[in-house]
């Protein structure tokens, strides 16, 4: 443990772990497969006084799981935050380096469209207290679209989607929050894959969820992945090993490892990551 | 031996913990006690009121001339003037003050609602605490002096309309004057309603892609409604019970056809409370208690109703199965039942 802190100290002044974490494989040389692409990415809290992220290299390949692993405050769900620009609404926060959307600079992206290209799903499920037909409508309303037939497919093929709609579809005008916790992240998925969009964010989606309920909704991102970029992050190692195609390790602030899920766990690359893996820490 | 030593222990615990116990349940219902006697003022206040506002219906007063007057109940409720002889009529009074106070409420409730979003949702850090101190101060300003400001400042613009007023004294400046009495109160309200609104249903919009307009209307207002709600019925209870500024701008018309008109001088129940109460005397001073009952009970009654829809606007419902007067009655059994056995203890172990 000791050890582990004087290295820490050491790498304190120059991150560099592009070798670890960018992957020298066929899927990553072309473009067109990659939906996010990070380089030299430093982000501060408190106007500069916190360094929460520092120099992220990665690309994330699409119609792939990629689980974001690591302990509390390594900054897994800031650099998801970075993905659909959450962190401008914080106070103080800075992102320096560059962040490509379908190889777009984000900050050039105008963000409402950037959001509803990218959705994004919280740690607690958080519907809205409207019914559950509402909750799904209000992204596409908000986009403008009034005509109801539109709105009622839109409706039945996310709750479908979402694997919710055998549960729910008698009671459509019920509040949303009568559903149990598990129905109402698949809620909150579906109100997402109502904006039918290309990416989905989820922070640590599951963690406020009883097994039963987490394993329907692994089950769902299995399924949803033949449609959709997936990026998840997880406290839950098993689940990262379970359901990712791509698993990246953070620590810390910085990203350690960047690999296919299988090779990551069978065989880590850093120490850190073995240590985390092996349950000496975190 | 060690047995018995810790069966001591525990009987000489057992006292010590009782007598904790006594004193929290006696500390408890002595606080009950001032809670009910400090609520049960609505009670004595609304009995006085009542006492006296009956009395010129049945009592005999004598006028001037050596006539024999009681006030007409038949046309207490349906003459058009107001008249200290037994004859006057407050149903237009009853009127005026509901039209002065939904006027007010057209201008106050959205004025307030969209101050208080603007605080919380869209201010500049720095100027957030700023402007959140003005309004607190605005309502902190005595009413008499919103009533001066009204005779100033409202009354001369009122009277510069192309049309004939009273001097500017009219219902419109009575329901400005309500509308700068009752904007703090709302949106103080408002302010700690919408800032309950959970940070997360926010995110959750504008993450869905809807832009901060969209989320600000749909969301936080939808969210915050029955929070905002609470603070329109304080405000409508603030702008139908304000006598001082309202006498000092309504002009004060005590013939009450052209109340209509927002720029015909009016009188509202509390203004024909209010004005000339230092001279009157017999049935022209008693009366206005009888007003007052009439007060009461439109406040009481609007107030219930709108507090009913508030709770049928409750995003998130509780259900209250027991009745209140059960809930208290439990309150106070288990302590009584315990404080009477405490002692039954201990006087049969002293006489023993």
């Amino acid at each position: 443990m000791i050890e582990f802190e004087n290295e820490q100290t050491n790498v304190e002044q120059k991150v560099d772990n592009s070798a670890n974490t960018l992957l020298d494989k066929e899927e990553f040389k072309n473009p067109e497969n990659i939906a996010f692409s990070c380089r030299n990415v430093d982000l501060y809290y408190d106007y500069g006084e916190k360094h929460s992220l520092k120099n992220i290299n990665i690309d994330i390949l699409k119609n792939k799981v990629t689980a974001f692993i690591g302990p509390s405050g390594c900054g897994k769900s800031t650099l998801l935050r970075c993905f659909d620009r959450m962190n401008d609404l914080i106070d103080g926060c800075k992102v320096t380096g560059d962040i490509k959307y379908m190889g777009q600079d984000i900050n050039e992206i105008n963000t409402i469209y950037l959001r509803t290209k990218v959705g994004m799903v919280f740690q607690q499920p958080n519907p809205f207290p409207m019914s559950i037909r509402n909750n799904i409508c209000y992204g596409p309303r908000c986009q403008g679209i009034k005509n109801k037939d539109t709105l009622n497919k839109i409706v039945e093929q996310s709750l479908k989607d979402s694997a919710l709609y055998d549960e729910v579809s008698d009671r459509l005008d019920a509040s949303g929050l009568s559903l149990s916790g598990g129905q109402q992240q698949r809620l909150c998925i579906a109100r997402t894959i109502a904006m039918s969009p290309d990416v989905i964010l989820m922070d640590e989606p599951t963690s406020a969820l009883d097994p039963i309920a987490t394993l329907k909704i692994e089950e769902l991102i299995k399924e949803l992945k033949k449609k959709y970029t997936i990026i998840i992050v997880t406290h839950n190692m098993q689940q990262a090993a379970r359901i990712s195609d791509y698993t990246a390790f953070f620590m810390l602030g910085e990203l350690v490892e960047f690999n296919e899920t299988e090779e990551f766990f069978a065989h880590p690359r850093d120490k850190r990551s073995e240590d985390y893996i092996t349950g000496r820490f975190g | 031996m060690l047995e018995e030593l810790n069966k001591d222990n525990i009987v000489q615990e057992d006292k010590k913990f009782k007598r904790k116990e006594l004193t929290d349940r006696i500390v408890k219902l002595i606080f009950l006690f001032i809670a009910i006697i400090c609520a049960s003022f609505v009670i004595f206040i609304v009995i006085f009121i009542l006492e006296k506002g009956i009395e010129p219906f049945v009592k005999n007063y004598s006028l001037v001339e050596g006539e024999v007057v009681q006030q007409n109940i038949g046309l207490f409720f349906t003459n058009t003037r107001w008249l200290y002889d037994g004859n006057g009529g407050m149903g237009f009074l009853l009127l005026t003050t509901l039209y002065t106070t939904l006027l007010s409420l057209i201008i106050s409730i959205p004025v307030s609602i969209f101050t208080a979003l603007f605080i919380v949702r869209m201010a500049p850090k720095r100027a957030k605490p700023v402007i959140k101190t003005c309004v607190e101060l605005l309502s902190s300003i005595p009413s008499v002096i919103y009533g001066i400001f009204g005779m100033g400042v409202i009354c001369p613009i009122i009277q510069m309309a192309p049309v004939q007023t009273f001097a500017g004294n009219s219902i419109l400046s009575a329901s400005l004057v309500l509308a700068l009495m009752s904007i703090p109160t709302i949106t103080m309200v408002s302010i700690n309603a919408i800032e309950a609104v959970d940070k997360s249903m926010i995110n959750a919009s504008i993450a869905l892609g809807a832009s901060n307009a969209q989320t600000n209307l749909k969301i936080v207002l939808f969210s915050a409604k029955s929070g905002i709600f609470a603070g329109i019925i304080l405000g409508v209870g603030r702008a139908l019970g304000e006598a001082t500024a309202v006498q000092m701008v309504i002009g004060n018309n005590a013939n009450g056809l052209g109340f209509y008109n927002p720029l015909n001088p009016g009188m509202t129940l509390t203004s024909a409370m209010l004005s000339g109460i230092g001279e009157a005397s017999g049935i022209g001073y008693d009366v206005r208690f009888s007003l007052g009952i009439v007060l009461i009970l439109v406040i009481l009654m609007i107030t219930s109703i709108l507090n009913v829809v508030k709770n049928k606007m409750d995003v998130i419902k509780t259900k209250n199965s027991t009745s209140v007067i059960k809930k208290i009655g439990k309150f106070f059994s288990s302590d009584i039942a315990f404080i009477r056995t405490y002692f039954n203890d201990k006087f049969k172990k002293d006489s023993k």
